[in-house]
């Protein structure tokens, strides 16, 4: 046995690499089998982590006077999956829909020898995964980043959006992007500017509980997307996601109108302002608005776009010295004000200097639901004075997402006004319906 | 004989990873519908499509009901383990000289029914090695678990399976036996002790359901079979014995199957269905109005051994029978009971010479509507008799109310089990074991004599206070003030004596302060002890408070003088047997008073005073 009295067992022990199967033993007699699996991160000082016989994982903190025994080979673990058979080449007539992965994990296989979870990469793996994917046609996955979505910044959409002007080139007829949920509503406003002429939809779509688990919504989510990718009838850039806590439901959103409105639940994405475009039910897309016809194409992406824009959150005790420094070096701000569209009156000033040097300063509501109306208040009126644009309906991500398009299409603070102000994408609602609730 | 048991109590603590109340309700406020996809996740080898293929189509519905949160909807994740209920599988750990783990690491168990909204239960194991000492045996208690109970099957249709929400994260404390247990008897106190130091954590829910042992049982030369799911502690004892029983009769079966070289070919089902079409009752009557197919499964050597021998009441047609009703079936009919069913001895003489079948040879019938399901019934059939000439084949059993058991699926394998990584590790350090210790909560035995000295009770009646899980109300009512002695009595021997006013009418639980109130009534000379049975009857059937019991029951209105003129009449009417046979005439004397009292004045009080007027009239007239 290893162990002498004056050796530190915890220094061979944290050592031992997952999969080794060991049997250790205490100072009173009390011994323990199992074998080494991967450490929490959260786990204790000294401890061991093991899969005991029963699959149960123990920790275990380890003295200096343990003692412990190897036992067998390194465990075989898990036998190498299997390679899936090759896919057959793409019969040239048959219509495919492609696959854009950006990071976060579609499918995954949980080895329960060692508790690892190991995310499922390879096209051929992930297809094998959901077969029912390709029910209504082919489809090509094309890896475009490996990131969390918190990680994403603007540049990626301007990448992104190439990407799938590139994947309708290569004769795709629709094009689904799986994307974290975090900042999914910002690139799906995003691409709604970016991309114009789109042959077929652009879906992005994502999930709300991890893959590993049987309850995994993203499966369900993926195959709704696809089909939503496969109709001739849209041209835009929508978002896809369960539309309730059930699994036979799925709201179709147009990508500037849509939020993440909860932390978790899967319906968490929901249209703001009116209604989504429609739903998939029962493997049908029914569509309840008009939405955005496809065009003869090509599809092309419309930049650039120009980062030196800030979205700035409004709250009491918001000095406006520190307001005025945060938006320093910006051509745009979007305000998320209070209300209908306000901010305390002590902003006025610097509001009214930005907008002076030429900065566009644009106004959303922090309520994310509702118009900003400059005139019914006197602080509306005053900020309109000052300069500031008032944009109906937009949800502040929506606005913000717009500016950095607006501002790489025109010179100068008016043009970049009149771009905003403008519906470019069916961003804007013109009536909110009365049977509409949030 | 070995036996294990594994003892599934809920808590009443919460729930284990929300803060919603451990409450089950027949309120469904919404309800939702889901779909799992089985292969979440298998490394390597598994089969993801037949695995996929398997998860298909099915749906589960989730019914939500008034204190349902996102957290059961898997719509939100766990929140942090219930302290209080951590605790409590700590003490009950200390109470059996288990170790605690340095650190707990809360796992996801894969389950494959439907009966977690997240496709696993949340389980972790809490300690080892623990020991149970009872009657001078020790059991060893290798493992102690905390885990979250599953949602409640509603109700089952083709293709839909329903549960409810109000069950899913109520707090399991699991306490696992090693098999050294050999008989049913030995299981029954095992499981009574471990129960009453659950319940001495006074964390313990209370009621049906609230506690489940599964039983795992083998004889030598057999197989570990495991009853899944008993909730009658009390039945424990039959189930054990019947399964032992069972597996000591199929192993005689096969036995006497090896010698007769039994087997069973390996052909298709044969289509008889044409044999049964003049059949007009009876279970084969389908084949003869259309419709139903019948099949038959020959079993070379197996006659007279599929049913029961003399003096038995297992078979292993029933095992046979059991499996055809694993897929929908209602049953077979085998060889061995025919003629029967409609079908006479010339249809089983066509069959025996259709299916070349011998003196010595069995066969099975079965008929359904569907000739495929009707097939997958046979071939579960002749591989349940292929292996009945190997022995005894281990697997699941469900328990049934009459004490018997039935197939219910193969014994699972290795449990699927990764970390709940939403969970971080909950390091067990010395401080709190040490504040759990100096409350450790006393033990069963401890108990009974601290009770049996205080209140002066026998310890018998003590044991049944405390393992009838009567503890709380005996203590309640003597904490008022009523006579520990009387109280046990009532909730020992009065209060189960009510009869049940129907098979299905609700249980007779009367409040605390109904029992109270009687007790006060006694206390007060209102009521006789010996008018109890009559005063809880009369409460049974719907007397809404302890006075109007009285009326009902006839009971009041007896005061001391009506039984002094009364103990005289009696006396006077009986004098010439008072003098002839003296103090022996107290004995019919008493009955005849005791029956026109009916319990409306103390046994005690009666007695000294017949035996005083009996006195009395023998001296004034002399004899």
């Amino acid at each position: 046995m290893n162990g002498q009295a004056d050796h530190d067992a915890w220094v061979e022990l944290s050592d031992l690499p997952t999969g080794q199967r060991v049997e250790l033993s205490n100072s009173q007699g009390q011994h323990w089998t199992g074998t080494v699996v991967p450490r929490h991160d959260f786990s204790g000082d000294r401890v061991l982590q093991l899969k005991l016989e029963s699959g149960y994982n123990i920790g275990v903190h380890i003295e200096p006077t343990f003692r412990f025994r190897l036992l067998g080979p390194v465990g075989a673990g898990a036998a190498p999956p299997t390679r899936p058979a090759a896919r057959a080449a793409t019969d040239g007539g048959d219509p495919w829909i492609a696959l854009l992965t950006t990071g976060g994990t579609i499918a995954s296989r949980v080895d329960y020898e060692t508790g690892g979870v190991r995310p499922v990469k390879e096209e051929r793996e992930i297809l094998d995964f959901f077969p029912e994917l390709e029910s209504s046609g082919r489809v090509r996955i094309v890896p475009v980043f490996d990131r969390l979505s918190e990680d994403l910044v603007p540049d990626d959409w301007r990448v992104l959006a190439e990407k799938v002007v590139a994947t309708f080139a290569a004769g795709a007829r629709g094009v689904v992007v799986a994307h974290g949920t975090d900042t999914l509503g910002f690139t799906a406003a995003a691409l709604s500017f970016l991309l114009v002429d789109l042959p077929g939809p652009v879906v992005l779509v994502g999930a709300q509980r991890s893959p590993d688990r049987p309850s995994s919504d993203g499966s369900s989510n993926l195959r709704a997307a696809v089909e939503v990718a496969h109709d001739s009838r849209i041209g835009e850039v929508v978002v896809v996601m369960h539309g309730g806590p059930s699994d036979d439901r799925f709201a179709i959103h147009r990508g500037t109108w849509v939020r993440k409105m909860h932390s978790s639940r899967r319906d968490a994405f929901r249209s703001r302002n009116g209604a989504p475009l429609g739903v998939v039910e029962g493997g049908k897309v029914l569509l309840h608005l008009p939405v955005r016809p496809p065009s003869k194409g090509p599809a092309r992406m419309d930049g650039p776009i120009d980062t030196h824009a800030a979205l700035l959150w409004f709250y009491p005790g918001l000095a406006p010295e520190r307001a005025s420094r945060f938006v320093e070096g910006c051509r745009g701000v979007v305000l998320a004000g209070t209300g209908l569209g306000h901010v305390g009156a002590d902003h006025l000033p610097w509001i009214r200097a930005a907008t002076e040097r030429g900065v566009v300063v644009a106004m959303t509501t922090q309520c994310l639901e509702g118009n900003v109306e400059p005139y019914v208040y006197s602080t509306g009126r005053e900020l309109l004075r000052a300069g500031v644009l008032y944009l109906g309906d937009l949800l502040p991500e929506t606005a913000y997402a717009k500016m950095l398009w607006a501002l790489g299409h025109a010179p100068d603070a008016a043009g970049v006004g009149r771009l905003l102000t403008q519906d470019r994408a069916g961003e804007y609602h013109d009536r909110h319906d009365s049977r509409d609730t949030a | 004989m070995k036996a294990g048991l594994e003892v599934h109590q809920q808590l009443a603590v919460g729930k284990l990873f929300c803060a919603c109340p451990a409450e089950l309700t027949e309120t469904v406020t919404d309800s939702f519908a889901r779909s799992l996809r089985a292969a979440g996740g298998e490394s390597g080898t598994v089969d993801v499509a037949a695995a996929l293929q398997a998860s298909r189509g099915l749906l589960y519905r989730y019914e939500a009901g008034p204190s349902s949160c996102l957290v059961e909807m898997d719509e939100e994740p766990p929140h942090p383990l219930n302290e209080e209920a951590l605790d409590t599988a700590l003490t009950l750990a200390l109470l059996l000289h288990a170790h605690p783990v340095d650190e707990v690491e809360v796992m996801r168990k894969i389950v494959v029914d439907g009966s977690n909204t997240t496709g696993f239960q949340r389980t972790a194991l809490i300690a080892v090695d623990g020991e149970l000492e009872l009657g001078g045996r020790r059991y060893s208690i290798p493992t102690i678990c905390l885990e979250e109970d599953a949602a409640r099957k509603i109700r089952e249709s083709p293709g839909e399976v329903t549960y409810r929400l109000d069950r899913l994260g109520i707090p399991l404390v699991e306490v696992a036996t090693g098999p050294e247990i050999v008989s049913g008897q030995e299981a029954r106190e095992v499981a009574e002790e471990i129960g009453a130091l659950l319940r001495a954590t006074k964390r313990a829910r209370r009621g049906i359901g609230t506690v489940r042992e599964d039983v795992n049982v083998s004889i030598e030369g057999g197989h570990r079979i495991e009853v899944k799911g008993v909730q009658e502690l009390r039945m424990i004892q039959e189930y054990v014995e019947r399964e032992a029983a069972r597996q000591k009769l199929l192993l005689e079966v096969r036995d006497e199957l090896r010698r007769r070289n039994a087997g069973v070919p390996p052909v298709d089902p044969l289509d008889v269905t044409e044999l049964f079409r003049a059949i007009v009752s009876g279970p084969f009557s389908g084949a003869g109005r259309g419709g139903q197919v019948v099949l038959a499964l020959g079993l070379t050597g197996f006659a007279g051994l599929l049913r029961s021998p003399p003096r038995s009441e297992e078979r292993l047609g029933r095992e046979l029978a059991d499996q055809a009703r694993s897929v929908g079936l209602r049953g077979l009919v085998h060889s061995d009971e025919l003629p029967a069913y409609g079908v006479s001895e010339a249809i089983v003489a066509a069959l025996r010479d259709r299916l070349s079948s011998g003196e010595m040879d069995a066969f099975v019938l079965v008929t359904d509507h569907t000739r495929e399901r009707a097939r997958a019934a046979l071939n579960r059939v002749a591989r349940r008799a292929r292996a009945a000439v190997e022995g005894i084949p281990g697997e699941t059993r469900d328990p049934l109310p009459d004490g018997r058991t039935r197939y219910s699926r193969p014994l699972p394998g290795r449990d699927r089990m990764y970390p709940e990584t939403d969970i971080p590790p909950i390091a067990i350090r010395a401080d709190r074991l040490d504040r759990l210790r100096a409350q450790l909560p006393e033990r069963p035995a401890e108990l009974e004599a601290r009770l049996a000295r205080s209140h002066g009770i026998p310890i018998e009646v003590v044991q049944q206070i405390v393992y009838g899980d009567l503890l709380e109300p005996f203590e309640q009512l003597a904490s008022r003030g009523h006579a520990p002695g009387l109280v046990a009595r009532l909730l020992t021997q009065d209060l189960p004596a009510v009869p049940r006013a129907g098979p299905d009418a609700p249980l007779f639980e009367p409040s605390l302060d109904t029992l109270s109130a009687m007790l006060a009534a006694i206390e007060a000379g209102r009521l006789a002890k010996e008018g109890v049975p009559s005063i809880l009857a009369a409460l049974a059937s719907g007397a809404s408070t302890v006075e109007v019991a009285i009326e009902r029951a006839g009971l009041s209105g007896f005061s001391r003088d009506d039984l002094v003129s009364l103990i005289r009449r009696v006396v006077q009417a009986n004098s010439a047997m008072v003098r002839t046979r003296g103090d022996a005439a107290f004995s019919p004397l008493m009955g005849d008073v005791m029956r026109e009292v009916r319990g409306r004045r103390d046994g005690q009080e009666i007695s000294e005073t017949l035996r005083a007027e009996i006195a009395r009239v023998r001296a004034e007239s002399g004899s």
